[in-house]
């Protein structure tokens, strides 16, 4: 072993016991291990949650056609090792006896689903169970209200075309129901096997493919690639994002969360990192001196103090990794009952992570101060007064950017959200600390009209304005983290609770014809069922913009995409439905605008370069219709209402047949009524979406429990920063009140002093933080989270309380040590 | 650490000069303009001698111990150490000389107070790579009566301790030259006397030059010669 080593090893040894390294070590153990079981907990619940996700699809990967897939692609996926599952759709006429109705028929193979499961029960609204396997050759399964219709028995037949099926089950959850819910006729499912019999299929039979694909994330992913570049206009590809937009959105907000605190919590940490390698670097001045008194080279101290923060880095990391893996295992025991029972395993890659942000941290934050190190004067030992100049502002918070933006990359993955975070620091840190001057100047002036100890606290304050300015920044700047991820969590979790709540609609009924929408109406009433307006329905199909057919006017990607390719629902409204908000143009004025004009969803009108004014032409039936778009508006597709790409005012679309759609709320002990419902209106269909609605809860919970478990871990991080930043100014505190205490200052005195000084602290500190988080979240809520915002006012109100408060005891209990040691100790140990 | 002990490259017989300052003048910008803080100092030191720098308070007896010792470069002027021109080396030139010849003992002890007794002296010895620190380590406390306080740290040692760790710190790596800067400012005379005679008997043991920066005239006495600094110029010798 090298001399450098041993003797780095020798004085780290000595450090230690000497408790110098307490501040660094904690700090570096902190951000690992927020790191490490964050990285932990949303690698597994990332997964559970895309387990549960795929289970809602029923496979990781879903290309949809209109067209038989070909087979080379199948085999290229088999290939990958990507297992695979086909499926086939179809509307078809179910008889048995006299009664007959219009299905959905999937045919599944034998592979079907991939992922998830297939519930049923054995009576009409009974208990359902998980199915262990899809329908067998021969047999078919429907949905209630098929069973209902048809009034058939389990084990009697059905005729589907040329062929006799047996009810084999009576199908209550059906992974991978892809496609417009509003057209959806009752579903039945048969095996594929059976689909040759039934002669149903035939040349210009109205097909959709279903292709099914699962495997691990790379292979999917590169599958996925290879994929893409191979569709065609018939094809659609649903990815476990994109195939279900409810969960989707929650799961990207919340990865968008979880690593925008993880970044946080690790910034923090090197925050305090950072504070803490500039006391240790303070407090081996006189070391290095004396090591380049007996001859080290200023290389010799670089090596030394390099290899000393390398083993602190190694040594702080895995103790951190240690740390995090254990929190998160108590977490997930602690847990068990609320987290889905199948939790995949923990991967090594969290550790790897947790370790490797320990390094970034630390290089970035303890490196810069470290290294002034070797630029001590070896004439300190005749003059102590002589410290080495400060390292370059560049080299410091260089460093430390390069550091954040390094996380922000491993963590974020995401450009907008790197950018919004880092621009918004360095902004808010050169503003906030003018703000900081401007706050400790204003607070100078209160000194002539308050007691002895505040006047003490404020001079304290003004006179280390330096010093003072840094703290308030750093403790404003941690409590504004902490505010920001607090605010933005309060307003993750409601906008989740009001997105589904207890009362959300959880039946749509379609197909309802314009006779039977008063009796429709009628029926809910009488039964006080909650649900939305009924909203007419024309099927249409947009074919062009300001006279460009749409092929032509539109990018490749967005002429793929199913908007574009499949029939869409138009409807008429004289009012904005409640959750939809106008971007751009306006709302027409009740009584209809007079003239032909069109109110277009706005992801969609981005997407086919659609804008205001814009003349649109679309074809209903074998009509064409003009109108030109008079607003763009935004939608809540998850809300599980009724919603429409394009609306128009009333009495455009008078000369096109229309059906009725509306949504509506019923309890479980008012199921029995859903019978009743479809006998009396027998056309009309009814979707249910209670299971579907209870997996999109399930995963918001678990979300929200993540949210709440990266929460603490900020708050853990956030008070390192206050204590590494009290521990940074203890030495001269311990001078100054020894100094102070001889010439005859009383302990309550000094109490009093400290506690004054502490309190107007942390005030100031609020005052910035609240300041600061006024801005940082007003762009994190319109920028990245995609969230309403309104003016925080609590936030001028708390902030500086909890910052008074909190620093306040924080220094009051850090400074003990001022006051309990002897003056002579003291000056001996300085 | 690569400052290896070599007393060849002292390279100095007995009687001829070891430290030597040529012109030597050291100026520090003000407020009010340069300061002088030296000027035009020179002087000879023969190996194995014992020199008391000697002067009123800012008379830049410590300036010059630091200039002599290489801690600090003159702003003018010349300091030979051991046939080595100072001013001709680098700060990380000047350290390995340091390493290699010369020894420091201090007014404020400067011993690391986080390294026990034992540890302090054996820091100078880990430097220069030897193997056998710890024994060469506690011979020497032994040596200034510190035998039973091996393991105790600065702050549980009286001040005369203390130095007297330092003193054994500063012959551990058997200096050429040992530079002593007001090591008995800060002890009472009982102390001060028992120090003093500590340095001169190692002194006088181990054959090492002595420079010492002092304004107490009974230490100043003990010396062979004495330089008297006064306003930066040498003033007398005796």
């Amino acid at each position: 072993m090298s001399n450098t080593l041993m003797l780095a090893l020798r004085l780290l040894r000595r450090d230690w016991r000497a408790g110098e390294l307490r501040v660094l070590v904690a700090a570096l153990v902190i951000a690992v291990a927020a790191a490490t079981a964050i990285s932990f907990f949303t690698d597994r619940l990332g997964r559970a949650m895309v387990n549960q996700s795929a289970d809602m699809l029923g496979a990781d990967l879903a290309l949809v056609s209109s067209r038989a897939v070909a087979s080379a692609w199948l085999e290229q996926a088999r290939q990958r090792g990507l297992r695979v599952a086909e499926t086939l759709e179809f509307a078809s006429v179910l008889l048995k006896g006299d009664e007959s109705s219009l299905a959905a028929v999937k045919a599944v193979d034998d592979n079907y689903p991939l992922r998830g499961f297939l519930r049923g029960s054995d009576t009409l609204y009974g208990t359902d169970l998980i199915a262990q396997r899809g329908p067998q050759v021969g047999e078919i399964w429907l949905e209630p209200r098929l069973v209902a219709a048809l009034q058939v028995e389990l084990g009697e037949h059905i005729e589907i075309g040329a062929s006799r099926l047996r009810l084999g089950r009576i199908l209550t959850y059906e992974p991978g129901r892809a496609g417009d819910v509003y057209w959806m006729a009752p579903r039945a499912l048969i095996h594929l096997s059976d689909l040759d019999r039934t002669e149903v299929v035939g040349p210009g039979s109205r097909l959709s493919y279903q292709v099914l694909f699962a495997g691990d994330e790379t292979r999917i992913g590169g599958y996925k690639t290879w994929l893409q570049q191979r569709l065609g206009p018939e094809h659609n590809l649903l990815d476990i994002h994109e195939g279900r937009p409810a969960v989707g959105n929650a799961i990207d907000r919340a990865e968008r969360y979880l690593g925008l605190s993880t970044l946080i919590a690790a910034v923090l940490a090197g925050v305090a990192i950072a504070m803490g390698a500039r006391r240790y670097s303070e407090r081996h001045y006189d070391v290095s001196a004396m090591l380049r008194c007996f001859g080290a080279s200023q290389n010799d101290i670089l090596k030394l103090y390099a290899t000393q923060l390398l083993i602190v880095g190694i040594v702080g990391s895995a103790l951190g990794c240690a740390v995090g893996w254990a929190a998160q295992h108590g977490l997930f025991a602690l847990l068990r009952g609320v987290l889905p029972a199948d939790l995949p395993g923990t991967g090594f890659a969290p550790v790897i992570v947790g370790f490797l942000t320990g390094m970034i941290v630390l290089a970035g934050f303890a490196l810069p101060p470290v290294l002034r190190l070797k630029a001590v004067s070896p004439l300190r030992v005749l003059r102590r007064d002589l410290i080495p100049m400060p390292a370059s502002g560049l080299a410091v918070y260089g460093a430390g950017v390069a550091a954040i933006v390094l996380l922000m990359w491993r963590y974020t993955e995401d450009v907008s959200l790197t950018l919004v975070v880092l621009a918004g620091t360095i902004a808010a840190a050169v503003a906030l600390a003018a703000l900081a001057l401007l706050l400790l100047r204003f607070a100078r002036v209160l000194r002539t009209r308050v007691g002895v100890a505040w006047r003490f606290g404020l001079n304290n304050l003004w006179r280390r304005a330096q010093v003072s300015v840094t703290q308030i920044l750093a403790f404003g700047l941690t409590l504004m983290a902490m505010a920001v991820i607090l605010l933005v969590r309060t307003d993750l979790l409601t906008t989740w609770k009001t997105q589904l709540p207890d009362d959300a609609p959880n039946h749509f009924a379609i197909n309802i014809m314009e006779e039977q929408v008063d009796g429709a109406r009628a029926f809910l009433q009488q039964h006080a069922i909650p649900g939305s307006n009924l909203y007419p329905m024309v099927r249409g199909r947009l074919i062009a913009i300001n006279g460009v057919i749409l092929r032509d006017h539109v990018s490749k990607e967005a002429a793929n995409h199913g908007s574009v390719n499949r029939e869409l629902n138009l409807t008429w409204s004289d009012t904005l439905p409640a959750d939809n908000k106008i971007v751009g143009g306006r709302w027409w004025q009740p009584g209809g605008p007079g003239q032909a004009v069109v109110s277009v969803e706005q992801r969609l009108a981005a997407r086919m370069n659609i804008g205001l004014d814009d003349r649109l032409t679309f074809s209903i039936g074998s009509r064409e219709l003009e109108a030109r778009v008079a607003s763009i508006r935004t939608v809540q597709w998850d809300s599980f209402r009724p919603n429409f790409f394009f609306m128009f005012p009333p009495g455009m679309l008078d000369d096109f047949p229309a059906t009725y759609i509306t949504s509506f709320y019923m309890p479980p002990t008012q199921k029995p009524l859903l019978a009743d419902f479809v006998r009396s209106f027998p056309s009309v269909t009814v979707l249910e979406l209670d299971l579907i609605m209870g997996l999109v809860r399930n995963i918001l919970a678990q979300v929200t429990l993540a949210v709440e478990y990266v929460l603490a871990f900020v708050l853990l991080a956030g008070f390192v920063v206050l204590y590494a930043a009290l521990q940074a100014s203890l030495d001269e505190r311990l001078y100054e009140g020894a100094l102070l205490r001889t010439l005859g200052a009383s302990r309550t005195q000094m109490r009093a002093g400290h506690l004054a000084e502490f309190c107007l602290l942390g005030t100031l500190a609020g005052l910035l933080a609240a300041f600061g988080t006024e801005v940082i979240a007003w762009l994190m809520y319109t920028r990245v989270m995609d969230l309403d915002y309104s003016f925080k006012w609590q936030v001028w109100l708390v902030a500086p309380l909890v910052g008074a408060v909190l620093i306040g005891a924080a220094g009051y209990w850090g400074t003990r040590p001022v006051l309990r040691q002897s003056p002579l100790v003291v000056f001996r140990e300085l | 650490m690569n400052a290896v002990i070599n007393r060849n490259s002292i390279d100095t017989a007995p009687g001829q000069t070891i430290v030597a300052a040529s012109d030597l003048s050291k100026r520090v910008p003000t407020v009010s303009g340069d300061l002088d803080i030296l000027s035009s100092v020179n002087l000879d030191i023969k190996r194995g001698e014992s020199v008391a720098i000697v002067g009123v308070s800012g008379s830049g007896k410590s300036t010059l111990l630091g200039l002599l010792a290489g801690l600090d470069v003159p702003s003018s002027g010349t300091v030979t150490l051991a046939r080595h021109r100072l001013s001709e080396l680098d700060e990380d030139g000047r350290a390995k000389v340091r390493g290699q010849l010369v020894g420091f003992v201090f007014q404020s002890f400067q011993l690391l107070p986080s390294l026990s007794a034992l540890e302090n002296v054996m820091l100078p010895l880990e430097l220069s790579g030897q193997r056998d620190a710890d024994r060469q380590a506690r011979a020497l406390l032994q040596r200034v009566g510190l035998g039973e306080r091996l393991d105790h740290y600065p702050k549980q040692l009286s001040g005369g301790e203390q130095q007297r760790v330092a003193i054994a710190r500063a012959f551990a790596v058997g200096p050429a030259v040992l530079f002593a800067d007001e090591p008995t400012g800060n002890l009472d005379n009982t102390t001060g006397s028992r120090i003093i005679d500590i340095l001169f008997q190692l002194n006088a043991e181990q054959g090492t030059t002595l420079v010492l920066v002092t304004h107490d005239e009974h230490l100043a006495q003990r010396c062979q010669r004495r330089i008297r600094l006064d306003a930066g110029r040498i003033a007398g010798e005796e």
